[in-house]
C-alpha cells in the first residue's frame, strides 16, 4: 500500500512535468493509422440490421457488395460481381462473381454466400430490407453455380441495381457458426465482421472508438502504392463541433465531419488544413402539412413559397449550398430543372394569399426544426421575418428528432411546417419520387402527406418500366407536377463538408453517400 | 444503531421503487417512437412492427410496466433498443470511468476547497478572501459545457499541454483491469506511461466537474470557520497563548468540518448527475455520456437504468453521511 502511494505521488509529479502534446495521426508498429473524428456512434455493425452514415462507412470498409458507388457523379461499378445481365422483361438479374474474391478468413465469396446474405437481410426484415422486399422473395434467389447468382423479381423494378451497393455480403459459414437460437448471427455481428472488405475489424469500444486494420492481400487490390497504404483507420467519436475543431487543430484527428459552417469558412484559409466542399444530394425543404390545418390550402402554400428569401437560405450556409431547381437533387438520374420554381416575389405572394382562405394573413404557423440544428433554426428566423410581410406569424419550435418523426407520422399531428433534410439512398429517381407516394406516409420525408393520384400512378408506372427513355419522360412529368402542387418549400442542397489535415490524401467524394460518410478505401497519408 | 440502519435501508428500497416507477412513467409518456427510430428512416410500417414486437413495445403499457418491475426486482434493467445489449452490462462497462472522474474531481474539490475556505475565513475581507469569494461565485455560476470548451481551447489547442478529449490516447492499450480505474490499475501494474497518459486526459474534465463542488465546499467551510473562530473556546485558547496555527488547524477546523462533510456527501451524488454535461464535452466514456446518447435516440431503458444507478449511489452516500452523523451525535438516532 505504502509503495503504491509512493508510486502514485512520483508518477503524478513526473506526469505533470512532462505532459507532451499529441502527435498527428497515429504511428503504430504496423504503420500509420488515420483518425476520423465523427459525431455519431456505431451501436450495431450488422449490415442487414442497421445503417446510417457512420455505420455504413465502417460496413463498407469491412464488407463488399456486388457493386459499388464511386465518384461524382456517382457511378455503379462492378465489385464482387464482375458483370451482370438483365432479362428482356426486367424480371431476372444474373450476376457473375469475381473468381478471386475471398472473405477475411480465406473462404471464397461464392454465389451461395451472396444468396444467403440476401435471404438473411430479407428474412430479418430490418435495415436495408425495405429497398427490395416488395420485389424480391428470399426463395427467389438462386446460386446457379459457384460464380453465378440469379435474382428473380416478383415484378420488374428498374431501380433494383441502384440499391445493391448497400447490400453487403457476409460469410455464411462464420455467421452460422455463431448463431444463437436461430438469430441469424445477429448477436455475433453486432461487434464482429464476417466480411471480405479492404479492412478487418480490430477494436470495438462502443461510444468511444472503432478501429479497423487494412487487409494486406485484399482480393481487389489497393488504389494506393503499398508504401503509402495506411495500416488502419480509427473512427473516433467526438460529439461536440468545438471538440472536433480542437482535435483537428491539435492533430488528434486527421479528418472531421461535424464542424459548424463558420468553422469550415474559417478553415478554408488555415494552413495545413483542407476543406472538402462538394455539392451534395441532401435536400433541405420545409414540408407543409397538405391535409390538415391552414397549409392544406395550396394558395397559402404558394404565398409562403413566394415570400421566402431564397438567397437568405444560401447565406445561412455561408454560400455553401445550391438552391433546389426540382424536387429531385441534381445528381439524381432523370433530374430536370423545373421552370417556374418559386423565388422571392412579394407581389406574387400577396396575389396567392388573396386567393387563399386567409386573404389578410392574420394567422400563426408553427415551424418545427430539429433541436440543436443551428442552420434550421436560422431558416426559421428568416421565415419569421419574411412572412411578417404577409401578416403571418411563425412560431419556431425546436424538437428532438424522435419526437419530430412521431409528430410527422399522422396528418392530424404533423406540424404546419417542418424543416427536413433528406438524403436519397440511391441515384435512381425512384428513391426520391417514392417519397411523394402515399405508401410513404408515416415516414419522416412524407410528413407533408402530399396527395395527387395522378402523380402516384406515374410513380408506380415508372418503377415498373424497364426502358430508361420512357421512365425519364414520366419522371420529368412527376417533377413538374410536384412543383406545381407545392407540397413543400423547395429549399436548397447544402454542400457536404469535411475538414482534414493536408497530409491526408485520397479523399474521393461521391454524392450518394450519406452526410459525413466517406470512402476509407482510397485514403492514405503523405508524410513520414 | 441497528434499528436506525434498517430503517434507512427500508426508506432506500421504497425510494428506489418509487424512482423506477416514476422514470418508467416519464419515459413512456414522452413523445417519440423508439421502434421507428431504430427501424431507420426508410423502414416500412411492418418493419417497425417487427422491432416493436421484438422489444415488447406492442404490449399494453400496464403489462410493460409489470414486466419491467419484475425484471428490475430480479436485477435485470432490460435491453438497450439501440445497441441490443443488456443495460446492466453496458452500465458496468461505463460506470468505472464515471467513478474515476468523480473521485478525482472530488479530491480536487476537497484538497483545494478546504484550505482556501480556511484561509478565506482567517483573512476575512482581505485580498485572499476577495479572490476566494470570486472563485466560489464563479464555480457556482459558470456553465460546465462553456467552461469545458474554454479549457479545451486554451490548454489543449492554444498551449498544447493536454489532450482535447477521451480517456486514453487512441493507440494506448489500457492495463489489465483490477479496479477498472485506469489511474489505479496502471499504478498497480507498474505501467507509468499509461498512468501519465490517463492523468493528462482526466485533468481537464476533473477540473470542470470539481469547480462547483469546490465552490460549495469553500463557501460552507469559510462560513463555518468564521463562526467557529468567533466562539468563546477559541477566544479562550488564544488567551492561553496557543499558537494561531494550532487554533485554526486543529481546534477550529475540527468543529467546522462537520457541515463540510455533509456537503461533500451531497456533492458526491450531485457530481454523478453532473457528469452528463462534462462527459459529453470531453467524450468521457462514462454513464453520463451513455445516458445522453441514449436519451437523444429515445433509448429509454438505459436512461432509466442510469437514473437508478445514480439514485442508488446518491442514497448510499447520503445514508453513509447520516450514519456517520448518527454515530457522532446519538440524539439523531432517536429523531
Amino acid at each position: 500500500m505504502k509503495r503504491t502511494i509512493v508510486n502514485f505521488a512520483t508518477a503524478t509529479a513526473l506526469s505533470l512535468a512532462f505532459l507532451a502534446p499529441a502527435a498527428a495521426f497515429e504511428r503504430t508498429d504496423a504503420g500509420k493509422v488515420i483518425v476520423f473524428g465523427g459525431r455519431q456512434a456505431i451501436p450495431i455493425l450488422d449490415p442487414h440490421v442497421r445503417y446510417d452514415w457512420s455505420t455504413r462507412m465502417i460496413q463498407q470498409a469491412v464488407y463488399d457488395a456486388l457493386v459499388k458507388y464511386e465518384g461524382d457523379p456517382a457511378v455503379i461499378k462492378p465489385w464482387l460481381a464482375e458483370k451482370w445481365e438483365t432479362s428482356a422483361d426486367g424480371m431476372t438479374w444474373t450476376f457473375t462473381l469475381a473468381a478471386n474474391a475471398k472473405f477475411h478468413n480465406g473462404d471464397p465469396v461464392d454465389a451461395e454466400a451472396v444468396r444467403y446474405s440476401f435471404e438473411r437481410a430479407l428474412k430479418l426484415n430490418k435495415g436495408v430490407a425495405w429497398m427490395l422486399k416488395d420485389f424480391l422473395d428470399p426463395d427467389s434467389i438462386k446460386a446457379v453455380d459457384a460464380r453465378t447468382v440469379q435474382f428473380n423479381l416478383k415484378s420488374p423494378y428498374a431501380a433494383f441495381l441502384s440499391f445493391l451497393p448497400w447490400w453487403y455480403v457476409v460469410n455464411p459459414k462464420e455467421v452460422k457458426a455463431n448463431e444463437v437460437d436461430g438469430d441469424y448471427g445477429q448477436k455475433y455481428l453486432i461487434d464482429h465482421a464476417a466480411g471480405s472488405g479492404p479492412f478487418k475489424l480490430k477494436r470495438w469500444e462502443p461510444n468511444v472508438l472503432y478501429e479497423i486494420s487494412a487487409v494486406k492481400d485484399y482480393w481487389k487490390g489497393w488504389p494506393q502504392p503499398e508504401a503509402n497504404r495506411p495500416a488502419g483507420v480509427i473512427y473516433r467519436i467526438i460529439r461536440e463541433p468545438a471538440a472536433q475543431k480542437a482535435a483537428l487543430l491539435r492533430g488528434e484527428a486527421d479528418i472531421v465531419e461535424g464542424l459548424t459552417p463558420d468553422d469550415y469558412h474559417q478553415f478554408k484559409n488555415q494552413k495545413g488544413i483542407v476543406v472538402e466542399d462538394h455539392p451534395g444530394m441532401t435536400t433541405f425543404s420545409i414540408k407543409f402539412n397538405n391535409q390538415v390545418g391552414p397549409t392544406a390550402d395550396i394558395n397559402l402554400r404558394k404565398a409562403i413559397a413566394y415570400a421566402l428569401d431564397y438567397e437568405g437560405l444560401v447565406k445561412i450556409y455561408n454560400g455553401a449550398a445550391k438552391l433546389e431547381t426540382s424536387p429531385f437533387p441534381n445528381a439524381i438520374k432523370g433530374y430536370v430543372a423545373v421552370p417556374g420554381m418559386p423565388r422571392q416575389d412579394l407581389a406574387k405572394a400577396k396575389e396567392f394569399l388573396a386567393k387563399s382562405k386567409y386573404p389578410d394573413g392574420n394567422l400563426t404557423l408553427e415551424y418545427y426544426h430539429v433541436a440543436g440544428l443551428e442552420e434550421a433554426r436560422r431558416v426559421g428566423l428568416l421565415m419569421l421575418d419574411n412572412l411578417a410581410k404577409l401578416n403571418i406569424k411563425v412560431d419556431i419550435k425546436p424538437e428532438q428528432w424522435p419526437n419530430m418523426v412521431a409528430k410527422g407520422s399522422k396528418p392530424e399531428t404533423s406540424p404546419n411546417m417542418t424543416s427536413v433534410y433528406v438524403t436519397p439512398i440511391s441515384t435512381d429517381p425512384d428513391a426520391v419520387a417514392y417519397q411523394y407516394h402515399p405508401n410513404s406516409y408515416g415516414q419522416y420525408f412524407a410528413m407533408s402527406f402530399y396527395k395527387n393520384d395522378e402523380v402516384a400512378k406515374k410513380i408506380d408506372e415508372a418503377r415498373r418500366t424497364a426502358k430508361w427513355d420512357a421512365r425519364a419522360k414520366l419522371y420529368a412529368e412527376i417533377q413538374k407536377q410536384i412543383v406545381a402542387d407545392q407540397p413543400e418549400v423547395f429549399g436548397m442542397l447544402p454542400n457536404r463538408r469535411w475538414a482534414h489535415r493536408d497530409y491526408l490524401k485520397g479523399f474521393v467524394f461521391s454524392p450518394v453517400r450519406f452526410t459525413g460518410e466517406a470512402d476509407l478505401y482510397p485514403f492514405w497519408i503523405d508524410a513520414k | 444503531m441497528l434499528r436506525f440502519t434498517l430503517k434507512r435501508a427500508a426508506v432506500m428500497l421504497g425510494t428506489m421503487i418509487g424512482l423506477a416507477a416514476l422514470m418508467f412513467l416519464i419515459t413512456n409518456i414522452a413523445p417519440g417512437d423508439p421502434a421507428r427510430l431504430v427501424a431507420g428512416p426508410d423502414a416500412t410500417n411492418d418493419m417497425v412492427e417487427t422491432i416493436r414486437r421484438e422489444y415488447g413495445l406492442d404490449k399494453p403499457l400496464v403489462e410493460q410496466f409489470a414486466i419491467y418491475m419484475r425484471d428490475l426486482l430480479s436485477g435485470n434493467l432490460g435491453r438497450s433498443i439501440i445497441s441490443t445489449r443488456p443495460v446492466l452490462q453496458e452500465i458496468g462497462r461505463y460506470l468505472p470511468a464515471t467513478i474515476e472522474l468523480v473521485l478525482v474531481a472530488m479530491t480536487l474539490g476537497v484538497v483545494i476547497g478546504i484550505p482556501f475556505g480556511v484561509l478565506s475565513a482567517v483573512y476575512k475581507d482581505r485580498a485572499i478572501d476577495q479572490i476566494t469569494r470570486i472563485l466560489s461565485i464563479s464555480g457556482v455560476a459558470l456553465p460546465a459545457f462553456w467552461f469545458g470548451i474554454l479549457l479545451q481551447l486554451f490548454f489543449a489547442v492554444r498551449l498544447g499541454w493536454l489532450p482535447v478529449s477521451g480517456r486514453l490516447p487512441l493507440t494506448e492499450v489500457p492495463p489489465e483491469p483490477i479496479t477498472h480505474l485506469l489511474l489505479v490499475d496502471s499504478l498497480l501494474r507498474g505501467e507509468f506511461e499509461t498512468f501519465r497518459a490517463a492523468l493528462s486526459h482526466i485533468i481537464l474534465p476533473a477540473i470542470v466537474l470539481s469547480f462547483p463542488c469546490l465552490a460549495s465546499i469553500l463557501r460552507v467551510n469559510r462560513a463555518e470557520m468564521i463562526e467557529v473562530l468567533q466562539s468563546d473556546y477559541i477566544v479562550a485558547a488564544r488567551a492561553h497563548g496557543i499558537s494561531p496555527l494550532r487554533i485554526v488547524g486543529y481546534y477550529a477546523l475540527k468543529n467546522a468540518m462537520l457541515p463540510t462533510l455533509a456537503i461533500i456527501g451531497l456533492r458526491f451524488g450531485w457530481m454523478l448527475g453532473s457528469t452528463v454535461l462534462v462527459e459529453t464535452v470531453f467524450d468521457w466514456p462514462g454513464i453520463g455520456l451513455y445516458a445522453v446518447s441514449s436519451a437523444l435516440t429515445s433509448d429509454f431503458k438505459p436512461v432509466v437504468g442510469v437514473t437508478l444507478v445514480i439514485g442508488f449511489l446518491f442514497m448510499i452516500t447520503n445514508t453513509l453521511v447520516d450514519l456517520a452523523y448518527a454515530w457522532i451525535d446519538p440524539r439523531l438516532r432517536k429523531a
